[in-house]
């Protein structure tokens, strides 16, 4: 257990609702559910198995305190942000900013799955990201692609030749990025800069309203 | 010219459904002289369009004829139909309004022989039906229509078949000159029934109204079910004309939702579960109902309506607000959801679903042409602001009938109220 | 009876010229009717035709006419002629219009015409037009018995209209449940927070009011007398008793909420924490505001709030209604807590939450301040440490074992009316499905203390609620001049119980103006006939005054019936039950009808035409069978169909005359009856049919098959299995043979 995680734990105690709504981006939106299902039965991704929990569930267990459940599951890591659920809610939630709100809380508190597939992507996407300014694709691709080990790796790279051909075409992939080159920021520093002030304001923010309530 | 009696002793009903028509009759029935106003050709509102209510299981048409006796037998009240309130001014005890009176192109003369309908051939939708047959331009509204008279819709007028009708009726009862009119009217009390209109069911775009045919709406689905309707009561899919005996009701279409409709509209629960008994009706264990739904709102009462079809082997229920809807090559729709009692996912091939839309108001607060409070979905508030303007029915909530006659009556007792005050202040 | 001329119109129009030879109906009339004028017209209903009619009132004093044209149902307002008797032949929609246009059809059709000419005239020549008796009652003061809510709305509303009030209250003081609330559900825009009650407004308003004589602590000792003209001693404690003379009443006599002892497993009376909604109140009355604190003082930080306690119930132990308001109660009371102490826990378990109309907004108003709402089925609340553990089944998370701890628990229990004495249980033995109270069980006292012979309250409906004819007339309840209010009739909120005890006020003000008139209420609105009695020939067999579906008839001390007129609704209910047939209308009678039976030809036996009598109630067979003919659905030409007020009003004489008289058959139409009963009259049908079950003795007795009377239930939408169903029994009756009595 993390040490933020048991910090939050006895904070909190038994409302685990509280700590969302205080910690969890959007996380106040959970308890305007009224459990009508059509979030759950929105998702196109429904069919794969890591949806463990479909939105409304995961609204239902926050409420009803299960905290271990809910923060080690994976389902929420399975939202590709179509946005079909947060439109057609009745109640209007963002459930899609909800989702995200709540794995990026779970992944703070380290208790997201490891090597989650989503995770590991937004992860891999943040890092390479960060380092120049811009998204390293070529990178970005390999670190995916290897993630389940080297052959796994290959077969993946081969399936989707095509789709990479094309996109060099269109100069959309540069195959030099591999080494390092490409396009990149004019102000790296500035980049990092800004985004340690965002946290240090986000972090204010999360204080002040758990004081506030 | 139309000639109206009214004076500010006179309580003006707008309105002609059953919360009209009971406000006007109540008030009537106490001795006041009261004009009724009606923008249809006929009386009678959404329920005549309904096939049985819950939860007696009894028909509307019936409650229908007992009022137009009354209406009948009652020279205190006088109707006017094709009409509508376009002007109200003054304050309570005395206001004026203006009414716009649409030619019906048919006199009192009318027997309703029916002879112009068959001199002519141009149809048109049968709004009577919703929409979901055709009638003849020259036409009865449906068979209870007060006044039992003919119509000739705009859509001839000017062309050799209206001069056709026109020949064809041996009483003199069509008169194509008549032309749309206004006339102005004193009363000292206005009771706003203008009612209800079923939701939109296009703008709720997952469930593809007005793109798949066998997804209809549940007024729609009342008029497939009475003997009085577009298919004489049988129960067919309006896509290939089958029968339709695995059915999807759809709850809270509209309803409970901030993209739609704010509120509850608190009838479509019960309707709902009233539609299943049609289809048990028509097919008995052949028919299946699947009712997928949020709450079941069967209150008070209703209470033990809704555990008679909970009873019913023939009728599942699932606690879930479908997702959307589409459609397989055979033009069966398919309801996609979740059932939210632990999380069970579902895509059912249903012949038929029906939307239970919610009501809204007919004609909203805002649109009504006097200084009237409504709250946020447009239904009147009472309010001392509002003077002598009254709601009855569904223009003040989202009701059931009998909450409606309720308030119906009410509405007339506020009105009598203030025009005994000018009564007693006159005399 | 020489003041008397008879008249028949015959019309020429809708074609009925074409299609009838009209000159062989005008001999009928003439020769057969005895009218002494007999006129046609090609357009009767219209203004020249109406104008012939009236001028032979006015110049040749035409007293009665015949009027043969269309269905009474059509040009009602045209052949309206108010001094007049009015009878109507139905040759268009009884005839033309169900019939084929064909040659082979037309001999049959022009007969069935001529009978209907016959009975048309038999009949008006049998009637008297009424007057009406307005000198029956003129008392105009409303009373109002129970002083909460919708008793006090009722009387402020009818004192607003100018009329006066007695209220009775039982209770030292005014308001009944909704005084003792802290506040009460939202009622207006944006319905997010609880608002005040409105009761002290209105007892200021009481108070101040000249029209309303209030009686506190006092109840109904003895109801007398009819609408117009009620005799009511009001009982007061430690007082004498006092007589007001009233022309209506409104009962809001409300409820009682169930008791919460008879739900131990719910932890009620384990535990002084587990509360019911009233209780609930209170805590919050005493906290004003503050945090709410439970009996043992304690400020509470958690609570649970048990929807349907002791609702719903389908075991048959409990209530199985809803009460409807306690949903958005267990809401507003959320917010008593949330609003005091945002740090409460408030937790509502429910399975549906019904909040309906702008009741939405008020969930989502309680939702947004963090009450949390589970759905889920609470199987136990037991006492645990110092508060309580609610176990239940989450069907939500499908977990049985769910359980919250809390410091009190509220149970939503729902209302019982208080609607006194089920006088369906004291007396009628033929009432289905409903039990005697069992030995020992208290026995309640009565509100209205009646001196009717059926007894001394309103008919109840199931489950207490006092009865009503539900949906489309709500307020009409068996007993004229007297209606309920209120949960009493049905579990209702407070906004409901203003809108509807606003509405009760309405009809008690009208009937008493009706009663003043001589008018019938209700669903004969402004009918001046009544019924009267040739008592000579009453052999006081007290079939009338135990049957009227409306209490109107007393016995006197000899036993004879004495007829309440402003009482009576004019269904002809004890005209049918009168075994020695004494009872009847001016325009409606044993007579009027018999007449009409004697008037049709009966052919022999060898024409192979059976005849066939249709008895038809006038408010949804006689329509059905207009609306067929309306869509031209044909039904056979042996048919002769006579509209009935009720299928209560059948005397079997007609039957037993029509078989008599060599009618091969007779159908009667009638509504539904019993629990979702459709007929007009409440009980009329369902005494109709009761007393048709004994006809068959009589068919035995006269050697005749059983299918010569047929008993159909008609439902105003049978338009197209209505003729159908006649044509079956045509046939039906073509196959058993002609009857044995033609010819005699
Ligand atoms: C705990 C609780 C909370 C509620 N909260 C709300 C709320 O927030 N909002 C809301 O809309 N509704 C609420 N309701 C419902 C609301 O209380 C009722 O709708 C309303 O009070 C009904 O009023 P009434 O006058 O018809 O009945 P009652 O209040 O029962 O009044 C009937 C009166 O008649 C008297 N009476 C009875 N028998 C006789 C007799 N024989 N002779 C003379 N007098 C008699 C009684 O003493 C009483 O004064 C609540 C109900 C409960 C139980
Ligand atoms: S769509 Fe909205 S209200 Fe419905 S279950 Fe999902 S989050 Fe809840
Ligand atoms: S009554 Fe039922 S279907 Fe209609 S809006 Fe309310 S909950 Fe939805
Ligand atoms: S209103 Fe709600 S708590 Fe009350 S009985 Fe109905 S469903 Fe149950
Ligand atoms: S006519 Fe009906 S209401 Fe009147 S006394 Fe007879 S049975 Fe009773």
């Amino acid at each position: 257990m993390s040490e933020l995680n048991q910090q939050m734990a006895a904070r909190y105690k038994n409302n685990f609702l509280k700590e969302i709504e205080e910690q969890a981006e959007m996380g106040e939106w959970v308890k305007m559910c009224m459990q009508c299902g059509v979030c759950s039965g929105s998702c196109p991704t429904h069919f794969h198995p890591g949806w463990e929990h479909p939105p409304q569930e995961i609204f239902m267990m926050i409420r009803a305190g299960k905290r271990e459940e809910v923060l080690t599951s994976p389902s929420m890591w399975m939202c590709t942000s179509c946005y079909n659920c947060y439109v057609r809610c009745p109640r209007k939630l963002p459930i899609t900013h909800i989702m995200h709100g709540i794995a990026e809380y779970a992944y703070r508190l380290g208790l997201a799955p490891k090597m989650q597939p989503t995770l590991h992507l937004s992860q891999t996407f943040w890092n390479n990201c960060i380092k120049t300014g811009r998204v390293n694709e070529v990178r970005l691709t390999q670190s995916l692609y290897f993630k389940d080990g080297f052959m796994a790796g290959i077969k993946k790279g081969l399936e989707m030749k095509d789709v990479a051909l094309g996109l060099i075409k269109a100069k959309r992939l540069n195959i030099l990025e591999a080494l390092g080159f490409g396009h990149k920021c004019k102000d790296v520093q500035g980049i990092h800069r800004m985004l340690a002030k965002a946290r240090e304001l986000e972090a204010k923010r999360k204080g002040a309203k758990a004081q506030a309530a | 010219m139309t000639s109206v009696v009214a004076t500010n002793q006179t309580i003006l009903v707008v309105g002609g459904g059953i919360a009209g028509m009971t406000a006007a009759l109540e008030a009537a029935e106490t001795g006041k002289r009261v004009v009724l106003v009606e923008k249809n050709p006929w009386l009678g509102g959404r329920t005549a369009q309904l096939y049985r209510y819950f939860p007696k299981m009894c028909h509307p048409t019936c409650g229908l004829e007992i009022n137009l006796r009354r209406l009948k037998a009652n020279p205190n009240v006088q109707v006017l139909t094709l009409a509508e309130v376009t002007g109200i001014s003054g304050q309570k005890g005395d206001y004026t309004v203006t009414v716009r009176l649409k030619p019906r192109y048919v006199n009192e003369k009318c027997t309703a022989c029916g002879d112009c309908a068959q001199a002519v051939a141009t149809e048109i939708p049968d709004a009577f039906n919703y929409g979901l047959g055709k009638v003849k331009a020259a036409y009865l509204p449906h068979s209870m229509a007060y006044p039992m008279r003919y119509v000739l819709d705009p859509a001839i007028i000017g062309t050799p078949e209206a001069e056709a009708a026109r020949a064809a009726c041996k009483y003199g009862a069509i008169d194509l000159d008549q032309k749309e009119e206004v006339v102005s009217l004193k009363a000292g009390a206005i009771i706003w029934a203008t009612g209800w209109r079923p939701y939109d069911a296009a703008k709720i775009t997952p469930y593809r109204y007005g793109e798949f045919p066998n997804v209809i709406t549940n007024v729609e689905f009342e008029r497939l079910a009475d003997p009085h309707g577009p298919t004489g009561g049988r129960i067919l899919r309006p896509s290939d004309g089958r029968e339709a005996k695995n059915i999807a009701f759809i709850q809270c279409a509209g309803s409970r939702d901030e993209n739609h409709l704010r509120h509850c509209s608190r009838f479509c629960c019960m309707g709902s579960l009233k539609q299943t008994h049609y289809v048990q009706e028509k097919y008995g264990d052949e028919g299946k109902s699947t009712i997928y739904y949020i709450d079941i709102r069967a209150i008070d009462r209703f209470e033990d309506f809704y555990a008679k079809v909970r009873a019913n082997p023939n009728v599942t229920f699932i606690k879930s607000k479908v997702a959307r809807i589409s459609q397989d090559k055979d033009g069966n729709p398919v309801c996609w959801g979740v059932n939210t009692e632990g999380y069970k996912r579902y895509a059912n091939t249903h012949d038929l679903v029906v939307l239970a839309v919610g009501m809204e108001p007919e004609v909203k607060g805002v649109d009504i042409p006097a200084e009237v409070m409504s709250d946020s979905s447009g239904f009147i508030m009472a309010d001392p602001l509002n003077g002598a303007i009254f709601g009855a029915g569904c223009a003040t909530n989202a009701l059931d009938v009998n909450r409606a006659v309720q308030s119906a009556t009410a509405a007339a007792l506020r009105a009598v109220q203030v025009v005994n005050q000018i009564a007693r202040a006159e005399a | 009876m020489s003041d008397k001329k008879h008249a028949a119109y015959i019309c020429a129009g809708c074609g009925l010229g074409e299609r009838l030879d009209i000159a062989a109906l005008e001999a009928v009339a003439k020769k057969e009717g005895k009218m002494q004028i007999v006129r046609t017209h090609p357009f009767l209903c219209s203004e020249e035709g109406v104008a012939m009619i009236r001028a032979d009132i006015e110049s040749e004093g035409v007293t009665h006419a015949a009027i043969c044209a269309c269905s009474r149902r059509a040009k009602t307002e045209a052949f309206n002629f108010p001094t007049t008797a009015i009878a109507r032949g139905n040759l268009r929609e009884g005839v033309i219009w169900v019939r084929p246009d064909t040659e082979e059809a037309r001999e049959t059709t022009q007969e069935m015409a001529e009978d209907y000419v016959r009975m048309a005239c038999a009949e008006v020549k049998a009637m008297t037009q009424p007057a009406g008796n307005p000198n029956t009652g003129m008392n105009k003061t409303l009373l109002v018995v129970g002083g909460g809510i919708s008793g006090m709305t009722a009387a402020l509303e009818a004192s607003k209209a100018g009329y006066k009030v007695v209220l009775v209250e039982k209770t030292g003081s005014l308001g009944g449940w909704a005084a003792r609330l802290h506040r009460r559900v939202p009622t207006r825009e944006p319905f997010k927070s609880p608002e005040d009650t409105g009761v002290a407004d209105m007892l200021a308003a009481i108070e101040a009011d000249p029209n309303i004589k209030v009686y506190l602590n006092a109840t109904i000792a003895k109801t007398s007398g009819a609408p117009g003209r009620f005799k009511v001693d009001i009982a007061v404690e430690s007082g004498p008793t006092v007589t007001e003379d009233i022309g209506a009443i409104v009962q809001a006599t409300g409820f009682t909420l169930y008791d919460a002892g008879k739900l131990p497993h719910l932890g009620y009376g384990k535990s002084p924490h587990v509360v019911d909604q009233a209780g609930l109140e209170a805590l919050a009355r005493a906290a004003n505001g503050g945090p709410i604190k439970r009996a043992d003082g304690k400020e509470v930080k958690s609570v649970v709030f048990v929807q349907c306690a002791g609702q719903r119930d389908a075991s048959g132990e409990h209530l199985p209604y809803c009460s409807g308001h306690c949903c958005n109660t267990s809401i507003k009371q959320a917010i008593y807590f949330k609003d005091a102490n945002p740090d409460v826990d408030a937790v509502v378990l429910y399975t549906d939450l019904r909040t309906p109309g702008n009741g939405e907004d008020f969930y989502r108003a309680a939702q947004n301040r963090g009450v949390i709402f589970s759905k889920g089925v609470v199987s136990e609340v037991v006492p645990a440490g110092d508060g309580l553990s609610v176990k239940f089944h989450d069907l939500i998370l499908d977990d049985r074992n769910a359980q919250i701890e809390a410091d009190l628990v509220v149970l939503a229990t729902g209302m019982v009316p208080n609607s006194g004495v089920n006088i369906d249980s004291l007396t009628a033995p033929q009432v289905e499905g409903q039990e005697a109270p069992a030995e020992g069980e208290v026995k309640p006292v009565s509100i209205l203390n009646l001196t009717y012979r059926q007894g001394p309250d309103i008919p109840q409906f199931k489950w207490g609620f006092t009865d009503s004819h539900f949906i489309c007339f709500p307020y009409e309840t068996r007993r004229t001049a007297i209606y309920a209010a209120g949960p009493v009739r049905r579990p209702m909120d407070i906004a409901q119980a203003i809108e509807d005890a606003t509405g009760a006020a309405m009809k008690a003000i009208q009937a008493m103006e009706n009663a003043g008139l001589g008018r019938a209420a209700h669903p004969r609105s402004g009918d001046l006939s009544f019924p009267t009695a040739r008592l000579e020939g009453c052999t006081q067999c007290k079939r009338c005054t135990v049957e009227c579906p409306f209490g109107a008839i007393d016995e006197d001390e000899k036993r004879y019936p004495v007829f309440n007129e402003s009482r009576c609704r004019r269904c002809g209910t004890c005209m049918g039950a009168c075994p020695v047939r004494v009872i009847s209308f001016e325009n409606y009678s044993v007579n009027t009808v018999g007449a009409q039976i004697k008037a049709v030809n009966i052919p022999d036996e060898f024409e192979n035409k059976p005849r066939i009598l249709i008895l038809a109630c006038e408010n949804d067979a006689y329509p059905a069978l207009d609306m067929a003919a309306l869509n031209r659905n044909c039904y056979s030409a042996y048919v002769r169909a006579i509209p009935v007020r009720c299928l209560g009003s059948v005397n079997t004489i007609w039957i037993t005359d029509a078989l008599n008289s060599g009618y091969d058959g007779v159908m009667l139409m009638g509504c539904k009856h019993g629990e979702d009963y459709q007929c007009h009259f409440v009980k009329g049908s369902e005494l109709g049919r009761y007393r048709m079950s004994k006809v068959y003795d009589t068919l035995k007795g006269m050697n005749l098959e059983p299918e010569r009377v047929l008993d159909l239930e008609v439902a105003i939408t049978d338009l197209h299995t209505l003729p159908r169903k006649i044509d079956d029994y045509v046939a039906k009756i073509q196959q058993i043979g002609p009857s044995p009595f033609k010819g005699f």
